[in-house]
């Protein structure tokens, strides 16, 4: 049987940087292969690749045995490919129906939209894809996310695809929809459809995959069968060492509170959050995307102040109603969307840096621009971060050099309670390392760090204790020595409803 | 940034070094010190706005009701002190006060209803338009003390009077934008204002008090222009938000925001105002010269749009 | 159900409400004042502004597709003057009539071209023509009318069945654009680039094109809306109203259409004209200082992007 579609000895680079070299990859119809890798792996490229969004430097793509150039994206989904994108490329503001067939509507005799047919088939796809009370009418930016999902697959589906890519498909849905998508998925592979999957979940890999592939750095490590594989062995392929040798993590005797946060509430988001965090220690927090990890960190923030609840530093109860609450009170926050929050991208260095304190270097009203400089100049010498200099815009740097101009920034604040959003996402191994060293570094020195991570090894392995959140709630508390990929993971995945919380939910 | 902002100075500079040179060469009236301190006279009122202006788009944002600003606080001046009575500084004082006012009402709009800026001061402008237009009844008022006029007519140490005032106006703009905490929450805010928050920079206060200095600057060209044609009527000022945008954005400032410079709208008004006066001087009527600015304008644009496309983003 | 559910994705809202306010103002002031819903009257009305309707449609396709026009009264007023240039030199009269489809259509696509493909913004790109054209157009013709229009010219004083042909126009042209723009690729290709051009172009739509194609016919409109209002008196003023552009722009977005692109419809857009006209009317048989309508229409608008605010937040 030959494969529907096949990557052979692909290599890409942009610019400099050799994103793959010489990557294969194969896919049947009536399969779901996944696709594995840390961050910067080369997935992403990978399926850009294979959807003809990018073209391949060398290498060639088959469909049906066939040698194929695509292009553009329209070509490959011509040919029945299509991507469920992570980010969910839609049309907010008009109607599910219209999402799935924007592009080739189906028309009447005269050339016209047939909106009663498309509506009509819509509503077909949608209850292939199992959601029958999906309306095909509702705006798309009225859907949640998994129902946004549901309306991309079925827009892949509308174009006949054959071939199905999902990157990433269930980073943002709670478990009761992975369940329904999975389900899903199983049905298409039945109908024939070839299904590349990309994930970091490994339960989700052994459930659902029937092969397996490996990216690191670039390259193709291994093709298994999912069943001759097992995690440890999935994990070691994808990072290339042992998990503790990656994680630097050093013991630091846990030092007096710093913060304290009791019955925190952000009405309708999060819920009765209560905590606290020493010096030196690392609190990590684990949960999946939309649990209210990333909500709790913003609501101590005070991006959206709380509802109710306390928040105490060293002890004092501080009010903390905006961002400069928090940061008067000694709280740091690394945001996880570096590029639209953490940095403001074409502005120099040496701008960035200062921005958090920028009042602290004005007299009358004039930035200090010498004391600015050296701030900065220190901060690249402190963090090694190449940059040609602290003028350099900080867009130009890499990822990982970003983020440590942005660990900067907030290190300049002199923070006592430091908090990290997941501060390695897409950034090289290097640099992570450096990070998660910096990480313990800083924790020697007394400041307390919470982290927010989706990758359950960096959570395992950096943190002292490891606060797991579910639904907008605490569900578990787990200290270092408990904490199993197992033991965690069970608490983020839990969908028990004790019926006397649900009272005291809405 | 910066070199983007020196390569388009650079750009605008050849060019006003280009315009005046064919400027001299057709007119020989045009290179005189008569001639150009007149054509900053005339230049003052649209410079005296630009300058906030600047502020404005850098932020990202834009103000349409500059204009209707103007129309309206030249309309208060006649009111208050022909038939309220009142002496003629109180009357300039409440003006320029009612101009604050209008502005800070857009600012309001804009930062606690987050009605995007085009919108909502398209809607004041009509507002402010209309109010000048329901107050005035289409009825000038004229006959203002002689005193009054030094301000629009007369001199100061051999300069026009209100050239002393827009060297003001524009030497503190230069300073806030260029030195201050200020000025770089304003850029920050063009550039990413969602960043400028997470840092903890008072986003909000800052573009409140952009979109009131800009009211407040507009009521200040309204009293300079009421002082130079010693009249005041309800369609003063018609318009001019396009002058000043074309303006600050022939000066290399982004209307994207998060880019730009006070002294890039300094040379991108003389630019215009030379053109202007060249083109007239050299029998050019009038209106012909806007044509000319509008070419201008889509050149600038252009060359800048090309040249930051060569420069690595 | 296909037309109760279409309402509910559609801006259908601002629409009723329009209507509502239409009717209501023409319930009120015809009480006050029974001359202001005479036969007269309204004709005067309509006849006088569904220029600004027609125009208004061509806006609103702009502004769905994410971009603004703020040079289309100097266009209608260039347009216009063409046209009557062409009749007094002695050029047929249909000829007179096309010319400004053409020419219009000729020039915004030039526009268009520079906002998709030289990636002028389009606030910046039709500011220029803004000027270019006003100050064409006066130095072209130093302000002086034209007059001496043959007779048969006058398309805008004609009528179909009793009805003034400017109402047949604003009527006519507002169906027609509804109908495309709901029935056709290329209308929901406006929407699905003015909603989100990066989906658009994973979906196989080339937002450059669309966006070259929407001013296309967008000065193609202003062409009709430049005849409408060249051949409604005996003389063509070389000059549009002051601000023409603005109250054009003010009735796409009254009607409907988000100034962020990818909502709205013609229907609201031609409404609002006609609630504005109406609204110009009203103050005169209420015996309200016409001089005060600016400011009722300012208070108008912003009560309307408030209430307008204030539905998307709570809808979300």
């Amino acid at each position: 049987m030959t494969p529907i579609l096949e990557l052979k000895n692909i290599s890409k680079a942009f610019g400099p940087v050799k994103v793959l070299t010489g990557v294969d990859f194969d896919l049947y119809a009536g399969e779901v292969h996944a696709l594995m890798g840390e961050n910067g792996a080369g997935k992403s490229t990978m399926i850009r690749i294979a959807s003809g969004d990018h073209r391949a430097d060398e290498g060639e793509i088959r469909l049906d045995g066939e040698p194929r150039r695509f292009a553009g994206p329209r070509e490959a989904q011509a040919e029945g490919i299509a991507v469920v994108h992570q980010e969910l490329l839609l049309f907010p503001a008009l109607s599910v129906a219209e999402n799935v067939f924007l592009g080739h509507q189906p028309k009447t005799a005269g050339g016209f939209v047939d909106w009663a047919r498309m509506r009509r088939e819509a509503r077909e796809l949608l209850d292939r894809l199992d959601c029958p009370n999906l309306d095909v009418d509702q705006r798309v930016s009225k859907l949640s996310v998994a129902d946004r999902q549901r309306v991309e697959i079925a827009r892949a589906l509308s174009r006949n695809a054959r071939v199905l890519i999902m990157d990433e498909p269930t980073a943002a849905l709670a478990e009761a929809d992975v369940r329904r998508l999975l389900e899903v998925i199983r049905r298409l592979r039945a109908d024939g459809v070839g299904i590349v999957y990309v994930s970091h979940r490994m339960n989700e890999i052994f459930e659902i995959a029937d092969r397996v592939t490996v990216l690191r750095d670039g390259r193709s490590i291994g093709t298994s069968k999912v069943a001759d594989v097992t995690e440890g062995s999935l994990v070691s392929m994808m990072v290339g060492r042992d998990i503790h040798q990656l994680f630097p993590k050093v013991d630091i005797p846990r030092g007096e509170t710093r913060l304290e946060v009791s019955g925190l509430s952000l009405a309708g988001v999060i819920e009765d959050i209560s905590f606290d965090l020493h010096a030196g220690e690392i609190l990590g927090i684990a949960g999946l995307v939309g649990s209210g990890r990333t909500e709790l960190a913003q609501t101590i923030f005070g991006v959206t102040p709380a509802t109710a609840g306390e928040i105490r530093v060293d002890g004092a109860p501080r009010r903390i109603a905006s961002v400069r609450d928090a940061i008067a009170a000694g709280i740091a926050y690394v945001p996880e969307d570096r590029g639209l929050h953490g940095l403001v991208r074409p502005q120099p260095l040496r701008e960035n840096v200062s921005m958090a304190i920028l009042d602290r270097l004005t007299r009358y009203a004039v930035v200090d621009t010498g004391r600015e400089q050296r701030l900065a100049s220190e901060a690249i010498e402190r963090f090694s971060i190449r940059a040609r200099d602290a003028r350099q815009r900080v867009g130009q740097l890499s990822g990982g050099n970003q983020q440590k101009v942005v660990l900067a920034k907030w290190l300049a604040t002199d923070p006592k309670v430091l908090i990290l959003d997941e501060p390695t996402r897409g950034i090289d191994i290097g640099a992570k390392t450096e990070i998660h060293r910096l990480m313990g570094e800083l924790a020697r020195k007394g400041l307390a760090i919470l982290m927010i991570s989706s990758e359950l090894p960096e959570v395992l392995g950096m943190s002292d204790r490891i606060l797991v959140m579910r639904e907008g709630r605490l569900s578990a508390i787990v200290d270092r020595k408990d904490a199993t990929p197992d033991s965690v993971g069970a608490a983020m995945m839990q969908t028990r409803r004790e019926p006397a919380a649900a009272g005291g939910a809405r | 940034m910066t070199r983007i902002l020196i390569r388009h100075e650079a750009i605008l500079g050849i060019l006003f070094a280009v315009a005046l040179f064919v400027m001299a060469a057709q007119s020989d009236r045009f290179l005189t010190t008569a001639n150009l301190l007149n054509q900053a006279r005339l230049m003052t009122e649209v410079g005296l706005i630009a300058i906030p202006m600047t502020f404005v788009i850098v932020t990202g944002g834009i103000d349409l009701s500059v204009g209707s600003i103007l129309g309206l606080c030249a309309i208060l001046v006649g009111v208050f002190w022909q038939n309220a009575g009142l002496p003629l500084p109180a009357a300039i004082g409440l003006s320029l006060l009612a101009g604050t006012a209008a502005g800070f009402a857009n600012g309001l709009i804009i930062t606690r209803f987050r009605v995007p800026p085009l919108i909502a001061t398209l809607a004041t402008l009509a507002l402010y338009r209309g109010l000048a237009e329901g107050i005035s009844q289409a009825r000038s008022v004229r006959g203002y003390p002689e005193w009054f006029a030094v301000l629009g007519r007369g001199e100061f140490l051999g300069i026009p009077t209100q050239l002393w005032l827009f060297a003001l106006v524009a030497l503190a703009g230069i300073f806030l934008l260029r030195f201050t905490a200020f000025g770089r929450t304003t850029y920050a805010i063009g550039n990413s204002e969602a960043a400028a928050e997470f840092s903890g920079l008072p986003v909000e206060r800052t573009k409140l008090l952009i979109y009131t200095a800009s009211g407040f600057v507009s009521a200040l060209a309204a009293i300079v222009f009421v002082s130079r044609v010693s009249t005041t009527r309800s369609d003063m000022g018609n318009g001019i938000e396009l002058e000043v945008i074309t303006a600050v954005v022939l000066g290399g400032t982004s209307i994207f925001g998060g880019r730009g410079m006070v002294i890039g709208t300094l040379i991108g008004l003389c630019l215009m105002q030379i053109l202007q006066n060249g083109l007239s001087l050299s029998g050019v009527r009038g209106d012909g010269t806007t044509v000319v600015i509008g070419a201008v304008l889509i050149v600038a644009v252009l060359i800048s749009n090309i040249l930051g496309r060569f420069s690595n983003d | 159900m296909s037309r109760r559910s279409f309402h509910a994705v559609s801006s259908l809202g601002q629409e009723i409400l329009l209507v509502v306010v239409i009717l209501a103002l023409f319930a009120f002031v015809g009480a006050v004042n029974p001359r202001f819903v005479s036969e007269n009257n309204l004709t005067s009305i309509f006849v006088g502004n569904a220029y600004i309707a027609v125009a208004a449609i061509g806006m609103s396709l702009v502004i769905v597709s994410g971009n603004i026009d703020v040079s289309i009264g100097a266009l209608i007023g260039v347009l216009a003057v063409i046209s009557g240039l062409l009749v007094t030199s002695g050029y047929p009269i249909w000829v007179a009539w096309l010319a400004p489809l053409l020419i219009g259509s000729a020039i915004n696509a030039l526009v268009g071209c520079l906002i998709a493909f030289a990636r002028v913004p389009s606030i910046i790109a039709t500011l220029a023509m803004l000027s270019i054209l006003s100050g064409g157009l006066i130095t072209f013709t130093g302000g002086r009318w034209i007059s001496g229009l043959p007779a048969g010219y006058q398309l805008a004083q004609f009528r179909l069945l009793g009805v003034p042909s400017p109402v047949w126009f604003m009527v006519g042209m507002t169906i027609v654009a509804a109908l495309l723009m709901r029935y056709t690729a290329f209308g929901r290709s406006v929407y699905a680039v003015g909603s989100n051009p990066e989906a658009a172009r994973a979906s196989g739509i080339s937002p450059s094109s669309v966006v070259v194609r929407v001013f296309a016919i967008h000065g193609a409109i202003a062409g009709v809306a430049a005849v409408l209002f060249a051949t409604q008196l005996q003389v063509i003023q070389s000059t549009t109203p002051v601000g023409l552009e603005l109250v054009i722009i003010t009735a796409s977005v009254v009607g409907g259409v988000s100034i962020l692109g990818g909502v709205g419809t013609v229907v609201g857009s031609t409404l609002a004209a006609i609630l504005f006209a109406a609204i110009g009317s009203s103050l005169i048989f209420l015996n309200v200082s016409a001089y005060w309508l600016r400011a009722v229409q300012g208070v108008l608008i912003l009560a309307t992007v408030l209430a307008d605010m204030a539905r998307r937040r709570r809808t979300g």
